[in-house]
């Protein structure tokens, strides 16, 4: 038994080169965001840039407009999403694999190729490019990402469970309701996490879908951050980053579940 | 599965050992690290400058060639990156900047046995340059000219008339209500709407309109942002590329753009049937010129100087011509002949006075005016300049025209999303209150 | 019966949006016009001018550069994800395994814009010139995670006896791993590699920002950077075509032999 335990022990050692390589690639960068943010070009420390951003309208609206664009993606995909989930985790297991498969080959096509077909197809349509085929557009795109995950979180779903509460008289609504649908919640929360924080930060998909229209939150840190302004671009993605952070804590409680629910 | 991996594996390893080998290893003193607009080149005369210069110099030389999209983009890779880039194609204002900053190394004319075909630059070019605001210094020392052309309206013969385009104006006609193209670069909108807004004064002569392109005063600049925000209901879309591919699909009439972008969208409109043309409006414009530089931490400067020559062939300019749609500085009999050759069969060809390219001789050749327009017209061209620090103001103007898209509609929502949350969480802590004291009181 | 064709017709309807815009871009490979959504006729121009060598060189070389690097993003990430994730599983400290979890959840849950942002002030910090092995390690950073996670619920399945058992009858530590852990977790590892490798062929955000200076181009940036002068490269409808009926091809052949497996094994 001690033997075992020695050796087991020598797998957990097995973690330590993805920690260092984390701590460079993963927690360094993000360290350096704050500090570029809080520095002038000379780097001197300065609270400059949360000045311009507090009294620049442009970005402050820009968020927030990004976070209603992005919260109407996530509900739009949630109520496209969740049923297709739901139908394919029901069908037989043969043909539901394949159909996974299917939602997922799109993803193999360059995301800007696709959205530049999209806009070709909008052409063939006549239908003006603006806010409408914007969302159109990050609907299309992340979809299967909210489709993966509810699907596999479903699919782990123990039958019986459904099965039980048949048997005490639930209903089949009564069944979705109380039983499937929040056993299926981690699926769906880890949905959200990957369709809400990347819309509001695309920036490619916005400028192809508007004609440049539509300005997204992303569209201003890649502005800044090319142009030559990385402090101002770095406070930008501290802001994003920061958001991200919040989001999180809204669902700490299911960290565990939503991490499991992941990607398959 | 399995298989499959292991296939992919040896395909990998077997791809990144080529990739190491043909990748980075090269030698980087014979290297020549070029960084170009994309699309601004005849491609295969990177590889066949690789055998000029070995047959020049007997040195070998690897071009390692990447392009960029926005002007100031490149800048801040060399600026703030430092990057080590050979040779880079900037516009006539970050001409300007880099040589005012110290940025740009001086080239270095002296090519040995080879001749100096720098010399076949149009006297047109030169003069431009050396009037460029570069205090103590002469641009033509920094940099050689490319390519040039002017900005001014694209438009749809099928529903625009000439006349209607004739006039920067145009962008506040209501006919063109969203079927209006604007360029996304606030230098190329805001210096011919300066010239504009003085035309009156540029043509009884109390104004200089080259003057006028350094004037970035807080009143010009707001007068410029309300003529824009009137023109913003005609604005469908504010185009950094798309534009062009836009015109030849009808989605909009009218686009504020330059030469070369016109010419392809023109030549590839002929293709589906749809009829597009350009013009200069009569108040003036801007002309850009778009030259070599060498910048100050370049590695490889002799290949660069090299590269700078070659491209100032005639053969060569006629071929980059041919593959890119604008139109080289070059002023050469050669490239006359052969533009002339091509208006031959060209709808758009006209008898213009080409003099103040071609000298002389040209003053009524057949050419095609959108790349060569009329000694009248050009007379009415001014360059841009550098505004160094009052870029930024510029910058901020465009973005309050631009604006930003936040409206009522999402207000609402996202205020609804937020009374959502808060009641339900305030009921979730309620629910689990309760839960903890029926617990506790089963205990 | 109505509402099972009512499911299968919804799917459908999903899928046929979902695969309009790939329709779009097959249909106008067959086309020479240089915009897409142009018709000038139909023409195997543009595969012939694909495949003429020479032509296309810098299209190409980014799409080598792509599945270069996505190939070996999956494999290191693969590997590395894979290992890491057995370790994590068997660290006792609780707490610094729920350190490690969410560490590895940073760079899935963060924008990939921040990604790439933050990766690029890494580099230009450290003074490190970007390029090839910048840009494979900046994909590896963002794959990774996803193989911890496809690979850590297969360990939580397995049983331990199973590997206790192995060593009971006589196994090494190391013939236990190799024959009892990794045939309970490949399932996880291939799923792993093949979304890593979707993620990395797929990324543009964090490749943008890292392609450095050496005249590194990927797919994306190549197709970022060509729209805007001179337009797209009509060449690229029929890459992306052929990719495109590759891999599905790839995906019905897979399952039609597992089909036949499952046929003759009697076996998942």
């Amino acid at each position: 038994m001690g033997k075992i335990k020695q050796f087991f022990g020598r797998r957990s050692s097995w973690s330590i080169p993805y920690l260092i390589f984390m701590l460079i690639f993963v927690v360094l960068p993000l360290l350096l965001v704050v500090l570029y943010a809080f520095r002038d070009p000379q780097g001197n420390f300065t609270f400059e840039n949360v000045r311009t951003f507090i009294n620049e309208r442009e970005s402050v609206n820009t968020l927030i407009y990004s976070i209603g664009i992005a919260l109407i993606t996530t509900v739009i995909c949630i109520l496209l999403g969740y049923p297709a989930a739901y139908i394919l985790s029901h069908s037989r297991f043969r043909s539901a694999s394949v159909m996974v498969a299917l939602f997922l080959i799109p993803m193999f096509i360059n995301v800007l190729m696709r959205t530049l077909a999209t806009v070709a197809l909008f052409g063939f349509m006549k239908v003006p490019l603006g806010q409408a085929t914007l969302i159109f557009g990050m609907v299309y795109n992340y979809l299967p990402f909210m489709i993966l995950p509810i699907y596999t979180v479903l699919q782990k779903i123990d039958k019986s469970y459904s099965e039980a509460a048949q048997d005490l008289g639930a209903s089949n609504r009564e069944v979705f309701t109380k039983v499937t649908l929040p056993l299926s919640m981690p699926g769906v929360v880890s949905g959200i996490m990957m369709v809400f924080m990347p819309t509001i930060s695309t920036f490619a998909i916005a400028e192809l879908l508007t004609m440049n229209n539509i300005k997204l939150f992303g569209t201003i840190i890649q502005e800044n951050i090319n142009n030559g302004m990385w402090n101002y671009g770095a406070l930008l993605s501290l802001i994003m980053l920061i958001l991200i952070v919040v989001t999180n804590l809204f669902n700490d409680d299911k960290e565990e579940a939503s991490a499991a629910g992941g990607l398959i | 599965m399995k298989k499959l991996l292991k296939v992919a594996l040896c395909f990998a390893c077997a791809m990144a050992v080529c990739a190491c080998s043909g990748g980075n290893s090269g030698d980087r003193a014979h290297q020549l690290k070029i960084y170009n607009w994309s699309d601004y080149i005849d491609e295969d005369l990177l590889d066949e400058f690789e055998e000029w210069y070995y047959e020049q110099t007997g040195e070998k030389v690897e071009i390692i060639y990447q392009v960029f999209d926005i002007n100031e983009v490149m800048l801040a890779k060399i600026e703030r990156g430092q990057a080590d880039y050979d040779l880079v194609c900037p516009s006539d204002y970050i001409i300007e900047r880099m040589i005012n900053h110290g940025l740009a190394l001086p080239l270095d004319r002296n090519y040995g046995s080879t001749p100096d075909y720098t010399k076949n630059v149009a006297p047109f070019a030169i003069e431009e340059f050396n009037a460029m605001n570069t205090p103590g210094k002469n641009a033509n020392d920094y940099s050689v000219p490319y390519m040039w052309g002017t900005v001014g309206f694209m438009y749809n013969e099928k529903y625009v008339d000439r006349s209607e385009v004739s006039t920067w104006g145009a962008i506040l006609n209501p006919k063109f209500e969203q079927k209006l193209f604007m360029k996304d670069a606030f230098r190329d909108i805001y210096s011919p709407l300066l010239i504009y807004l003085n035309s009156e004064g540029i043509a009884n002569g109390t104004v200089d309109a080259k003057k006028l392109m350094y004037d970035v005063s807080d009143e010009s600049i707001a007068k410029v942002e309300a003529l824009l925000m009137e023109a913003k209901k005609n604005v469908s879309g504010w185009e950094a590329d798309f534009g062009k591919e836009m015109m030849t699909q009808e989605k909009a009439w009218v686009n504020w753009t330059w030469s070369g972008d016109a010419m392809w969208a023109i030549n590839e409109a002929g293709d589906v049937g749809v009829k597009l043309n350009y013009v200069v409006p009569e108040e003036g414009s801007n002309c850009f010129f778009d030259g070599w530089v060498i910048p100050k931490y370049a590695v490889n400067t002799k290949a660069a100087n090299y590269f700078i020559n070659y491209m100032c062939m005639s053969e060569n300019a006629i071929r980059n011509m041919d593959v890119i749609g604008y139109v080289s500085v070059i002023g050469t009999p050669e490239v006359l002949a052969s533009q002339e050759e091509l208006a031959q069969d060209s709808r758009y060809a006209e008898v213009v006075d080409a003099s103040y390219f071609f000298g002389p001789e040209a003053d009524s050749v057949l050419l095609n005016p959108i790349f060569y327009p009329d000694k009248s017209v050009m007379d009415k061209c001014v360059l841009m300049h550098d505004t160094d620090q009052d870029t930024e103001k510029l910058l901020k103007m465009w973005s309050r025209v631009k604006g930003d898209n936040l409206n009522g509609t999402i207000l609402v929502l996202l205020g609804v999303v937020v009374a959502a949350l808060i009641v339900w969480s305030v009921i979730k802590s309620r629910k689990n209150k309760s839960r903890r004291q029926g617990s506790k009181k089963r205990k | 019966m109505m509402k099972n064709f009512l499911a299968k017709a919804y799917i459908w309807v999903l899928l046929v949006l979902l695969y309009a815009p790939m329709i779009v871009i097959a249909i106008f490979s067959f086309t020479e016009a240089k915009v897409l959504g142009n018709w000038t006729g139909f023409s195997t121009g543009l595969y012939r001018s694909l495949f003429t060598s020479g032509q296309h060189e810098a299209l190409m070389s980014a799409v080598l550069n792509t599945l270069i690097i996505g190939l070996v993003a999956a494999i290191v990430s693969t590997a590395l994800g894979t290992v890491s994730a057995i370790g994590i599983y068997n660290l006792r400290n609780k707490r610094f395994k729920s350190a490690m979890n969410t560490m590895n959840n940073i760079p899935i849950l963060n924008a990939d814009i921040i990604t790439g942002v933050s990766l690029f002030l890494l580099f230009v910090s450290l003074g490190v010139t970007q390029g090839y092995v910048t840009l494979t390690l900046c994909h590896i950073t963002f794959c990774t995670p996803y193989v911890v996670l496809s690979v850590m619920p297969r360990l939580k399945q397995m049983n331990p006896n199973t590997f206790e058992a192995a060593l009971d009858l006589g196994a090494t530590p190391s013939q236990a791993l190799r024959k009892v852990i990794l045939p309970q977790i490949r399932s996880g590892m291939v799923s792993g590699f093949f979304l890593s490798f979707i993620l990395s062929i797929d990324d543009f955000e964090v490749s943008v920002f890292n392609v450095g200076t050496n005249g590194l181009q990927t797919l994306s940036t190549y197709i970022y950077a060509d729209s805007r002068k001179g337009g797209l490269t009509p060449e690229l409808r029929p890459m992306i075509t052929i990719v495109f009926v590759a891999v599905l091809a790839v995906l019905i052949i897979m399952n039609l032999r597992s089909k036949n497996n499952t046929q003759n094994n009697s076996l998942k």
